[in-house]
């Protein structure tokens, strides 16, 4: 089995091969190394960013709840202490609902520069899925074209042990090849439109 | 290890994330705690036993839920949970003196705990005999026998604590969700 280039340093990546939550994540890694890396596009940051918000709002509300209760003590702290928790969890609310519906397993969206000039973006998202305890590994590539707003996907549902060798390294070159089938796929049926 | 190996590998975004998932972790437990202070309207809604004053009725360990309603009168009798000017550790006790004067209802007073000799008067500060309304932080509504042990350990052995802390915040840091 060849050990493949992968990560900044260009070493291999290697996962606890029984640890399913390090496998996923290594593997969709491996994903985003293909489509950010091999191919000629740039990450967008914007569907991490606002989780990133999400979260940040509901530290700071929280901080900022325990420093006023330390400064004005129980009872005086207690309006703004309703009104903090109050928004913490409602804040936690929103989180689910944005992972659940916004995010939706998606890991990874980059942007493909029209090749004239003229149209918009399109947009490439990548999702993944694997229960706990099983070795199914499932994953949407969606292309959302920038002109029409159109979007077509495939997708495909494997066992990790297709991408992991016995030591838990993770075979790149395999996660690659799966990824360009599915990116050359797409574009043809962009392109015979 | 991997797992520390993955967080090296991260971009700085997945970093960000991993780090508030710690904080979330932290905050969701702090926020819980404090609605529970709200609802009970006392600061400190589970309180442990640290001393053996109020035997045979608790115990060194035991966990005790207070509440605080806004209108309910102390009686003697009532097993209360104050906190002395000047003082950090509250102190559970019975009210054994209770009275109320003037048209407001002032309540005065005095406690003692089962186990001890004499009444709480030593423990006051210099000159008061009594304890107001304001000190008193709730009455016990409940009891768990022995839970608080670890926090008996940890008051014994600091260490433990900052052992317990540390230990948490590295499973937390390096444990990445589904994402």
């Amino acid at each position: 089995m060849s050990k493949s280039k992968n990560g900044d340093s260009g070493e291999p990546v290697k996962v606890f091969k029984w640890d399913g939550v390090a496998v996923k994540n290594a593997l969709d890694d491996a994903i985003r190394e293909v489509m950010t890396k091999k191919l000629p596009y740039t990450e967008n940051f914007n569907l991490m960013d606002g989780r990133l918000l999400i979260c940040g709002l509901a530290v700071g509300i929280a901080m900022f709840a325990l420093a006023w209760d330390f400064i004005y003590p129980f009872p005086k702290s207690k309006p703004i202490l309703i009104g903090c928790v109050g928004g913490y969890f409602f804040l936690m609310g929103i989180l689910t609902l944005y992972t659940t519906f916004k995010e939706k397993g998606i890991f990874v969206v980059v942007m493909q520069k029209d090749p004239a000039g003229l149209d918009p973006d399109s947009r490439w998202e990548v999702a993944s899925k694997m229960k706990k305890f099983d070795d199914m590994y499932e994953v949407t590539v969606r292309l959302i074209d920038g002109k029409s707003g159109a979007s077509r996907e495939t997708d495909f549902k494997r066992s990790v042990a297709d991408f992991i060798d016995e030591n838990g390294v993770i075979c790149q070159d395999i996660i690659e090849n799966q990824i360009m089938k599915m990116h050359s796929s797409l574009t043809a049926a962009k392109k015979d439109k | 290890m991997e797992s520390f190996k993955a967080l090296a590998r991260m971009n700085p975004r997945q970093l960000a994330q991993q780090i508030l998932n710690v904080f979330m972790v932290v905050t969701s437990a702090v926020m819980l705690w404090k609605g529970l202070g709200l609802v009970t309207n006392t600061e400190s809604p589970i309180v442990v036993v640290l001393s053996g004053s109020m035997e045979p009725a608790f115990f060194r360990g035991d966990i005790l839920f207070l509440n605080n309603p806004a209108t309910d009168p102390i009686t003697t009798g009532d097993i209360v949970v104050f906190k002395i000017k000047g003082q950090d550790i509250p102190i559970v006790h019975r009210v054994v003196r209770a009275h109320t004067k003037g048209s407001d209802e002032t309540q005065s007073v005095l406690t003692k705990g089962d186990n001890n000799k004499v009444d709480d008067r030593g423990l006051y500060p210099r000159g008061q005999l009594w304890i107001s309304r304001k000190e008193i932080l709730g009455k016990v509504i409940g009891l768990v026998p022995w839970a608080g042990f670890m926090t008996i350990a940890m008051n014994d052995y600091p260490s433990l604590k900052v052992a317990l802390v540390g230990i948490l915040g590295l499973i937390a840091l390096v444990s990445r969700e589904d994402e």
